[in-house]
């Protein structure tokens, strides 16, 4: 009998013990959506448990229209997207005023090339672009190409265009602003996330694109600007509405970011910032979003909610400070406010998390 | 348990009562459960495959709806939707108050391409690995056994089947592919490229700006050629094993007699490939159901453009690598028109298999009938 007791003293204080430690256990939240943004959310997760180690956040690249369906199915406490909701996707979420939207972090799209013997910097149009992705234009010495590249030596090559396979954040992006570019785009190709190109080769993901490039001299494709910089594959400058040939760096996609701050409006916040006016603007911008129920009543508890807000407010300052550094283009001051006043209107079971 | 009769499984009659019966009793357990698991296994496998069949032509279900028999012939495969200007009955565009009149073209999907870029790769990979795999089941059974070397070759050829697929992707990707576009396609431009009988093997009409247009391929090394060639590696190894097999089954006294009436080796050979032709074919259906399944390495040096091009040289598309491509962010009629390309992948699997067992083992028990 005295045996019986001290074990179960035992017992009971190490199940005291354990359940304890519990209440300062580790929070636990997942996110999952586009690949594009993955390796920053990845560095600010590392960077943001550095200075919170209980709070362990997971982010799980699986494109943009898995991230949409996570968080429909509520299996994922955030989603991310490189495409804004459209109104079949808001429906399902069960409402405009059920969600907020929210724009993080802004990326690009570069077009990458390789033609040997030509190691300048090549120029190019939305238009030209267009065309040599529609197959109008055949060879790289082509006159339209020449005109924006006086000084380069093009050889007489055929262009063999690169595009992805798979559906992609950046496939809606470049095919979006090349509508914006060349009318009869839209009606033969169209925009999307998955577009069918008249000819050419297709790669899976920015790495499958970025290797077609590579192997093959005289190809052209579109791949994300921070994959380029990381991956040292040689893109061109685009230029933009006030007519001045951008090469993509941060800097000038922050800035295309800044004009649209004032059309944000509601909670779910969504803006092209492709084809922006501004001298330094880069033309092929875009934000990536998350998002989130306005009602964080599906997560476990309130400290849950609280932790993922907080998370949020910081990407939205220090982190951004830090997205340059990995070659992504931090928001702007203008939208970043904007965001933060739709993160104060987030709630949990109906009490403000602010 | 009565073990008064006897059966195969269990033996002659054992008496009742006996210490056979005494001790064979306290087994009945083991045979019990183990009867139990053979069966529970056995009913799992087919369980498993029914339930595949089933969900997936579940999920397919809407596609098949919407597009029914189209899909097997359309070669449209498009996942967004257009807007196009409306054309007028005048054959002009149509407008209203003064702007354009837009009508929106839905999603269509149609599987022929695909069908087409599986047929192809398969052919050039049979084409390719049929001979050499004759060949070398030639060589194990009739030439290695006397030089003692019959095992080792058998084992090599056995660790083509163990490289991981991933590797033949990179291999074809970063070494094949190369070769091809810089070696193969000139060479082979330059001798055939101005015989008009092969000009379809250097220009591709495609339509660009609405008109179609006939433009040179440029070689990139990514195309059904490349794909046909890593296939071809990649069944090398099972055609050669169930062909050797085969070979082996042949009665010795058909070889012996052919060379006593006179044959010559190759003769003989000959004869023997003529005896079991009907297992041989059967090896090369096992080699096409591979063929036509393999995903990673095809994905990889496929080109994976959606279209119907008479050129090797051209870029395609195969059933597997097109959900290797597209799956992960399909949803709706997209991901239920994918579902039904991997249905008849699968339906096309069974019906390979099957027809090249009852060819294996109908040869085999008809070459058994005739001794």
């Amino acid at each position: 009998m005295p045996r019986l007791l001290a074990t179960n003293a035992v017992l009971t204080t190490l199940v005291a013990i354990t359940s304890a430690t519990a209440t300062f256990a580790d929070i636990k939240l997942n996110g999952a959506g586009a690949s594009f943004p993955a390796p920053l959310y990845r560095f600010w997760v590392s960077e943001y448990q550095k200075a919170h180690p209980n709070v362990k956040i997971d982010y799980q690249s699986i494109g943009s229209g898995g991230g949409i369906k996570g968080i429909t199915d509520k299996t994922i406490d955030f989603g991310a997207t490189d495409a804004p909701l459209n109104k079949k996707e808001i429906e399902g979420l069960g409402g405009a005023d059920k969600i907020i939207q929210f724009p993080l972090i802004i990326g690009g799209v570069v077009p990458a090339y390789n033609l040997p013997g030509v190691d300048k910097d090549l120029n190019f149009s939305g238009e030209v672009l267009a065309k040599i992705f529609l197959g109008e234009i055949a060879t790289w010495n082509d006159p339209e190409i020449v005109a924006l590249n006086p000084e380069a030596k093009l050889p007489a090559s055929p262009i063999t265009p690169a595009w992805r396979s798979d559906g992609s954040g950046t496939t809606y992006v470049f095919s979006s602003y090349l509508a914006t570019q060349y009318s009869a785009f839209e009606s033969t190709v169209g925009t999307g996330k998955q577009i069918r190109f008249p000819l050419g080769q297709g790669g899976k993901g920015n790495e499958g694109v970025a290797a077609i490039i590579k192997q093959t001299p005289g190809s052209i494709g579109y791949i994300e600007h921070n994959f380029a910089t990381a991956n040292r594959i040689s893109y061109g400058a685009v230029r933009n509405a006030a007519g001045n040939f951008i090469k993509a760096t941060p800097a000038n996609m922050s800035v295309a970011g800044e004009a649209s701050a004032d059309s944000l409006k509601g909670d779910v916040l969504a803006a092209n910032i492709w084809n922006q006016p501004g001298a330094e603007v880069y033309p092929i911008s875009a934000f990536s979003y998350i998002i989130l129920y306005k009602d964080l009543g599906n997560l476990a508890s309130i400290e849950e909610a609280k932790a993922l807000t907080a998370f949020f407010r910081w990407a939205l300052s220090a982190g951004q400070d830090r997205a340059g550094s990995m070659d992504y283009a931090p928001l702007s001051a203008g939208v970043r406010s904007r965001v933060e006043a739709s993160l104060d209107r987030l709630t949990f079971k109906g009490a403000s998390l602010k | 348990m009565s073990q008064a009769a006897s059966h195969p499984d269990r033996g002659p009659a054992i008496p009742p009562g006996s210490p056979t019966a005494a001790r064979r009793a306290k087994t009945g357990l083991g045979d019990l459960a183990l009867g139990i698991m053979a069966r529970f296994g056995a009913a799992s496998i087919i369980f498993m495959l029914t339930a595949l069949l089933f969900v997936l032509f579940t999920a397919a279900l809407p596609s098949v709806r919407q597009f029914g028999a189209n899909f097997f012939i359309s070669t449209q495969w498009r996942v967004n939707t257009l807007e196009k200007p409306a054309i007028g009955p005048d054959g002009r565009v149509l407008k209203e108050d003064g702007e354009t009149v837009m009508t929106t073209i839905p999603p269509a999907f149609g599987a022929l391409p695909t069908i087409y870029g599986t047929a192809v790769t398969s052919f050039i990979a049979l084409v390719v690995a049929v001979p050499l795999s004759f060949g070398a089941a030639i060589f194990i059974v009739r030439v290695a056994p006397r030089w003692k070397i019959a095992g080792p070759i058998s084992f090599l050829i056995e660790l083509l089947a163990a490289i991981p697929s991933i590797a033949y992707g990179l291999w074809g990707l970063y070494v094949l592919a190369p070769f091809l576009r810089d070696w193969v396609a000139p060479t082979l431009q330059k001798v055939l490229g101005d015989i008009p009988a092969f000009r379809w093997m250097f220009f591709e009409t495609i339509t660009i700006a609405g008109r179609l247009q006939e433009r040179p391929i440029a070689f990139t090394g990514r195309d059904m050629l490349c794909g046909g060639l890593i296939l071809a590696i990649m069944i090398l190894p099972i055609i050669t094993a169930v062909a050797r097999d085969v070979l082996r089954a042949v009665p010795r006294a058909q070889i012996e007699g052919s060379l006593a009436l006179g044959a010559t080796w190759w003769q003989s050979c000959w004869g023997m490939l003529r005896y079991a032709r009907a297992g041989l074919f059967g090896a090369v259906v096992l080699g096409l159901a591979r063929a036509a399944g393999e995903t990673m390495a095809i994905t990889m040096v496929i080109g994976n453009n959606n279209q119907i091009a008479a050129s090797p040289f051209a870029p395609a598309q195969t059933m597997a690598s097109l959900l290797a491509s597209e799956f992960r962010e399909a949803a709706g009629l997209h991901r239920a028109a994918l579902l039904e390309v991997a249905l008849v992948l699968l339906i096309m699997s069974l019906i390979f298999n099957v027809v090249a067992r009852w060819l294996f083992v109908g040869g085999q028990s008809r070459s058994a009938a005739a001794h």
